[in-house]
């Protein structure tokens, strides 16, 4: 019985692991597995960096440089920033954005996707080409300024949602994943007597969650992350965006009137010496604020890791 | 009695079927509108007032401006002098450096990833990998400072103390070494991610072909060369076609937020200077002379890209 046993637990597996790998394949296994921890460590240190600064008393990281601790913990720069009135406005508006346009643009190239699937469209190879061909032969950056100028666009809250909101390769990918589909969902919904109204809300849409929320998340970021169109089309402060506020504060002396304002007002409500000695530097204000506009987003990308990876392999695949 | 009323019932519903299948295709044009009313307006509206490179143009003369008079080439004029191909040139220098470097290193981090032994290791590396990706180029612009700041806090700068080399340059204000940190910040940012396609191609290639290759006896290195690697080569052709047709486009959010205005003449690139010229000055129909004239040599260079990969391998999007 013993014997049995073993021999049957020894049976060469077909995986790789039975196989002696050589010297060479050692060392590169090593070498690599030191690369990625190293890899990893460049990608992540930097925003390590923004944290600690964020984190440290403004005077003391001034004096001398910090490597891997902070050396005195404090609030006071985020305490600073965030009593700068402008920020609260544009984390709203930028919020806002961050809703509204990805929702508008995932729909419409989805309501495309799925009529662009029909194959009893008329005109549908037209269509596809009309779709397609402004990707290659786009507007420029000036004519597109016009464009927007001229349709009074500009200083709207609409200028974020509308001039993107049709991005033909998003619509390929879920046509593809609609491709997918078995098509004898849509013949025995019509065949049931729905319009393609039905098939779409009650069929295509609830089977497609993931694409749609890999998109969505797409949208999100880069809506977030997006400066050009407040750099273009925005001058009035009450629709600046988060992005466009960090721009400022990097670019301009936006960080200097930031302590100055929050000085005067903290000048009037405490005389606490220890307030006083840690007067925030720009440094340190600008690395709260990248901080504070950074991390939200990285904070939520774990959640829609999954979300992405498994949608963007099957439609990039097939696309 | 049944039988009748079900074949009165069927033909019945035979008729509204077929009334039904004409009436409903209205409805997908009803979905599909406001994909093609805003590619209309967004994206034909447009490539039409590129036409504007030929007028005098004035903002309010006929719709959008378009009724300004002809003047044919005489917005053209910078192709004409000196400055304008030194621009174009340093364009063209730093996509070609981008692309040199971060295209085959992506290439070479995929089979990397795939060579890894521990899944969970594999995919915490990728996680951490997709970071970067995640941040606007205004915080990489606002890290970079930081790092290369000659003041107190700069990282750089502090390493080179601590290893012993004497003083600190001022990195942000030295043209020189603008190139480089295009190229490392463009690494940092987009390697990560642009191996996403690399993997998903990777998971496409048949197992039976590594299966076979072992069974030969190929070495590991053999196996990733001459299995793995042959099948990214598609998606590498596209990708180099799309960046052949970006090659007079660099990257307007990276340049402009790592730029000052310290380097600014010195590092300046064709959408900087439309966007300075174009949008910030308003002078619109000079800045779309340039900005047709780009366009229409990225046509050019994505249609010979494409031709050169479908002669040599089979490849290309049209």
């Amino acid at each position: 019985m013993d014997i049995e046993v073993k021999s049957a637990n020894s049976a060469p597996k077909l995986s790789g692991a039975a196989i002696r790998r050589s010297g060479g394949e050692r060392a590169f296994d090593i070498f690599n597995v030191v690369g990625m921890i190293l890899l990893g460590i460049v990608m992540v240190y930097p925003f390590y960096y923004v944290l600690i600064i964020a984190f440290n008393s403004p005077t003391d990281t001034a004096a001398a440089p910090l490597w891997l601790f902070p050396r005195k913990l404090t609030l006071v720069n985020f305490e600073t920033v965030l009593q700068y009135p402008g920020l609260s406005r544009a984390f709203l508006i930028t919020t806002l954005r961050c809703l509204a346009a990805p929702l508008y643009s995932v729909s419409v190239c989805f309501m495309a996707a799925y009529a662009l699937s029909n194959r009893q469209l008329p005109w549908r190879r037209f269509i596809v080409f009309f779709l397609l061909l402004p990707t290659f032969i786009g507007g420029s950056m000036v004519s597109t300024y016009i464009v927007i100028a001229r349709l009074k666009l500009i200083n709207t809250f609409w200028v974020f949602v509308l001039p993107g909101a049709f991005a033909y390769f998003t619509s390929v990918v879920m046509r593809a994943s609609l491709d997918n589909l078995p098509a004898e969902l849509q013949e025995s919904a019509m065949l049931d007597g729905a319009n393609y109204y039905r098939i779409f809300f009650q069929i295509m849409l609830p089977l497609s969650k993931s694409v749609l929320a890999a998109f969505f998340f797409f949208a999100v970021v880069s809506n977030w992350l997006d400066l050009n169109s407040s750099l273009f089309y925005i001058t009035k402060k009450n629709l600046y965006t988060l992005q466009y506020i960090m721009h400022l504060v990097l670019k301009s002396n936006e960080a200097a009137s930031i302590i100055d304002h929050n000085s005067q007002s903290m000048d009037l409500l405490l005389e606490d010496m220890e307030r006083m000695r840690e007067k925030p530097t720009p440094l340190s204000v600008r690395m709260a604020i990248t901080a504070l506009v950074t991390f939200p987003i990285l904070f939520i990308y774990p959640f829609f890791q999954r979300y992405f990876v498994k949608g963007m392999l099957t439609g990039a695949v097939k696309a | 009695m049944n039988t009748a009323v079900e074949l009165g019932g069927s033909s019945k519903k035979r008729k509204k079927f077929r009334s039904v299948q004409t009436q409903y295709i209205g409805e997908l044009f009803v979905l599909l509108a406001p994909a093609l009313l805003s590619t209309l307006v967004f994206g034909y509206l447009p490539m039409i007032s590129n036409y504007m490179a030929f007028l005098d143009y004035r903002l309010t003369n006929g719709f959008m401006g378009l009724g300004s008079p002809f003047v044919g080439f005489k917005n053209f004029d910078f192709l004409a002098q000196l400055w304008f191909y030194r621009i174009v040139g340093r364009t063209f220098l730093y996509s070609i450096c981008g692309i040199a470097v971060s295209y085959p290193s992506a290439l070479l981090l995929a089979l990397c990833f795939n060579e890894l032994r521990s899944l969970r290791f594999k995919k915490i590396v990728q996680t951490i990998s997709y970071v970067p990706h995640f941040v606007s180029w205004v915080t990489v612009a606002s890290i970079v400072y930081m790092f290369l700041t000659v003041e107190y806090e700069g990282l750089f700068n502090n390493l080179r103390q601590a290893l012993g080399f004497a003083g600190r340059i001022s990195f942000m204000q030295k043209a020189d070494y603008f190139l480089p940190l295009l190229v490392v910040s463009s690494i940092w940012k987009n390697l990560g991610w642009s191996t996403i396609l690399y993997m998903s191609a990777m998971s496409s290639i048949e197992e039976q072909l590594y299966e076979a290759a072992m069974v030969d006896g190929a070495s590991r290195l053999q196996r990733a060369l001459f299995i793995t690697l042959p099948g990214l080569v598609p998606i590498f052709c596209i990708q180099l076609i799309f960046s052949m047709g970006n090659l007079f486009n660099s990257s307007f959010d990276q340049v402009f937020n790592l730029q000052n205005d310290v380097i600014q003449a010195d590092i300046m690139t064709l959408n900087l200077y439309t966007y300075f010229y174009g949008i910030v000055n308003q002078r619109f129909a000079h800045a779309a002379a340039v900005g047709l004239f780009n366009g229409i040599i990225s046509v050019i260079l994505i249609c010979s890209t494409n031709a050169v990969t479908r002669r040599l391998s089979d490849t290309g999007i049209f």
